[in-house]
């Protein structure tokens, strides 16, 4: 009876003519745009402008007397990165060392001030050892995230001298990102307690905060509390690193509430009944049997929220502050290099992309860490 | 003594104690919750207090009566609500000499246009990259992915600029504008579109045709057999053709001149480049979401189909699609209230949506705690029709007790 035989695949949803088609569609962009990237690194790339615009973009802009702090800082930073980088792309040393040596002589005989050109080598070359490091070291992988962690306390603590106006690019994002995640994490418990609080009133409000916050966008909150902080307290001068710090976890903690809440609905019920029937008071149930199994199943959720908060720090850009992208804009700015358009965005893309991957891989990481521990 | 005797005794005492128990414990409920509410209100007094303080300071007083001042500034693009003749509020593009809150009306089109437009080509675009991420040929799959890949895991404020900069802006002048398709002119002053207009008066014959269309739309879309829906979309568009025809409706190209073109509607580059960035990134985020559903259906389905001797596309139409559509659809819902709030990113480049105007507003008057006031609760109201218009959806497609 049955006359067809189709080989059954739940992929190939629509069959051949869909993938024709969209081959259709992607191919001649993506050829378009290799070839387009293809003949810019070899007709028109000023590899000069991309070492001078190295230091902008990462730590921002630094007073012409304090270049070497700038040159320091944005060395610890490729290093890191470069760490980052060995991490994820696990090449073998030389790779590194061969992708990394052609930009290196570009530098040096393209910028012709060797006054300038050292400290960008130094750069280069502390981005190499951090990829090598990680590729030789399989030791280094675990040390990553600790490692990053202190690197940037120690740029911002001694490298980046205090001022305002001096933060900027990479630096300010990756600041702010970690700010804000270490701020919103215990301000979102809070909250998502108060949601599940016995306490009609208390969790009317925290409710209508979540919902609220969840419903505006990030600029206007940030905006927002950056005017509004100068009405309220005129006399505390806050600094506009940190009112736009304040907006950030103003607005993320509530999503962190809403996902620290879905971890506390997933733990069973019987584990804080147990806990009570020890005779255990309620915050001490809540303290250390609820909340330790609620974080450990949201775990890959709040990374992801951290991946969310570095991608939505140039919005920063609204309260007047030099993060990577206000950098790049900077940069453009010069009406020497002011139709390099396309390639210091793409610059930039690139370079969030590879850092925004640093962070996914090291969320899987931390996620596969946390389920094993747990087994 | 036995158990049974104690109780007996005791019992009498013992419910006594457990009822005034009870009252304690009340009474301390209720006292906390009131201790909280009075918290609350006096810190928000406060809040006021500090605002009221520090607005005087600057000579500014709260109120909304700002709203009915003449804006005295212009909006690029926009309509905006009148009272025309009568009651009946009619549209009309936005001038200076317009009130504050007409400009905040105009503010609140544009961003609902741009989010209305974004959801549609985003779940168009999504679906595509979604299902291309499953397919068996190597180039579609691993293009898709990397696209995916890279447009989640970049800001979606530097892809904007991006778009605007790198691309819209690059875009051919006028003079050797792209014109693709024959209708549609693409060029640095914007992106220019054909249009339908109206132009039968009220002849008979128009009307009839008009509401055939109408009629036979509407049964496409609700008419629940399939083969209905088909003669009734073929109807529609013969109506259509007919109503062209007839010279009842004109389609209005677009035509280029030197420096500017005329006819047909145009896209402004701001609005371009928003709807580009906007769509391409939220596409990216529904088409993850359409492969784990895909992903997550039991390959036994689609076996069971192949037994029953089903073609692919009875498979795909009755028995893939309709389960994956209802799992994706409270994520869709999610995703379109991102959407949504994404559009505000439009004043890094100039787009005139509610939160440029905010901030216009909130430059020329002074009034920023009253504006955000207005601009949240748009904001709060844009999100919670979508979110009841997605649960709606939700409700019907999945009654209760019908799946899972």
């Amino acid at each position: 009876m049955i006359t067809i035989s189709i080989k059954w695949t739940r992929h190939n949803l629509f069959g051949k003519p869909f993938d024709v088609a969209l081959s259709l569609l992607v191919i001649p962009g993506v050829l378009w745009l290799a070839y387009s990237i293809f003949d810019w690194a070899l007709t028109t790339a000023r590899w000069d402008i991309i070492a001078a615009s190295l230091r902008v973009l990462m730590i921002g802009v630094f007073p012409a007397d304090q270049a070497w702090r700038a040159w320091t800082a944005s060395a610890i930073i490729g290093a890191i990165l470069g760490a980052g980088l060995g991490c994820v792309f696990s090449f073998k040393p030389h790779h590194g060392l061969v992708l990394v040596l052609v930009p290196l002589l570009l530098l040096i005989v393209d910028h012709g001030d060797l006054g300038n050109a050292l400290p960008a080598a130094g750069v280069v070359a502390a981005t190499v050892l951090g990829w090598v490091l990680t590729s030789y070291l399989p030791l280094s992988r675990k040390v990553i995230p600790a490692a990053a962690f202190t690197g940037f306390i120690v740029v911002v603590a001694v490298m980046a001298p205090p001022g305002v106006g001096l933060w900027g690019g990479l630096l300010l994002s990756v600041l702010l990102t970690l700010v804000t995640s270490v701020l919103s994490l215990p301000v979102g418990i809070l909250l998502a307690f108060g949601r599940q609080s016995r306490l009609s009133s208390l969790r009317i409000i925290c409710t209508w905060y979540i919902e609220v916050m969840r419903s505006v966008p990030l600029i206007l909150v940030v905006y927002w509390i950056w005017i509004l902080m100068p009405v309220l307290a005129p006399q505390w001068e806050l600094a506009d690193v940190a009112r736009g710090m304040i907006g950030f976890t103003i607005f993320y903690s509530a999503y962190v509430a809403e996902y620290v809440r879905s971890g506390l609905q997933a733990v069973p019920r019987a584990q804080s009944e147990a806990a009570r029937s020890l005779g255990m008071s309620e915050f001490d149930i809540n303290r250390s049997i609820v909340l330790p199994q609620a974080l450990r199943v949201v775990v890959a959720p709040l990374v992801g929220n951290v991946l969310d908060i570095f991608n939505s720090a140039p919005l920063v850009f609204i309260i007047g502050l030099t993060d990577f992208l206000r950098a790049g804009q900077m940069i453009l700015a010069n009406p020497q290099y002011g139709d390099r358009t396309f390639e210091v965005l793409s610059f930039l893309l690139i370079t969030y992309f590879l850092v925004g991957s640093m962070i996914t891989y090291a969320a899987r990481k931390l996620e596969d860490h946390m389920a094993t521990s747990t087994r | 003594m036995t158990i049974h005797e104690t109780s007996a005794i005791h019992g009498m005492a013992e419910s006594d104690r457990l009822r005034s128990r009870r009252l304690r414990n009340r009474i301390r409920h209720e006292a906390i919750q009131l201790g909280i509410v009075a918290l609350v209100v006096v810190l928000l007094g406060i809040l006021a207090y500090a605002v009221k303080a520090g607005l005087a300071e600057k000579g500014i007083r709260f109120s909304f009566s700002f709203l009915a001042n003449t804006a005295g500034f212009d909006i690029s693009e926009g309509w905006t609500l009148t009272s025309g003749e009568g009651v009946v509020p009619s549209l009309a593009q936005f001038s200076s000499d317009m009130s504050v809150a007409s400009a905040f009306i105009t503010g609140i089109f544009n961003t609902v246009k741009v989010a209305l437009l974004a959801i549609v080509l985003s779940t168009i675009l999504g679906t595509m990259l979604g299902v291309g991420r499953l397919s068996t040929n190597w180039v579609v799959r691993n293009l898709c992915f990397w696209i995916v890949e890279f447009v989640r895991n970049t800001p979606l404020l530097i892809q904007l600029v991006f778009w605007y900069f790198a691309v819209v802006l690059r875009f051919p002048p006028m003079a050797s504008a792209a014109k693709l398709y024959g209708g549609l002119i693409v060029s640095q002053q914007g992106i220019y579109v054909p249009t339908l207009s109206w132009s039968g008066g009220v002849s008979i014959l128009s009307l009839i045709l008009v509401t055939a269309t109408w009629v036979s739309v509407l049964g496409a879309v609700f008419d629940p057999v399939r083969g209905m829906r088909r003669i009734c979309i073929a109807t529609a568009v013969v109506c259509l053709g007919l109503l062209i025809a007839t010279g009842g409706m004109t389609v209005d190209f677009p035509v280029a001149n030197k420096f500017k073109a005329s006819g047909g509607t145009s896209i402004s580059p701001e609005m371009a480049a928003l709807l580009l960035a906007v769509v391409v990134n939220s596409a990216s985020f529904i088409a993850e979401i359409v492969r784990g559903a895909i992903d997550a259906l039991p390959k036994a389905q689609w076996e069971a189909a192949g037994s029953l001797s089903l073609s692919r596309r009875d498979t795909v139409n009755d028995i893939v699609l309709p389960q994956v559509f209802r799992v994706v659809l409270p994520s869709f819902g999610n995703q379109y209230i991102s959407l949504t709030k994404n559009t505000a990113l439009g004043i890094a480049v100039g787009y005139p949506d509610l939160f440029n105007i905010y901030g216009t507003i909130a430059n020329q008057t002074g009034h920023s705690l009253e504006g955000i006031i207005i601009v949240m609760a748009s904001y709060l109201i844009l999100s919670w029709i979508i979110s009841s218009a997605v649960y709606w959806a939700n409700r019907r497609l999945n009654p209760i007790g019908v799946s899972r």
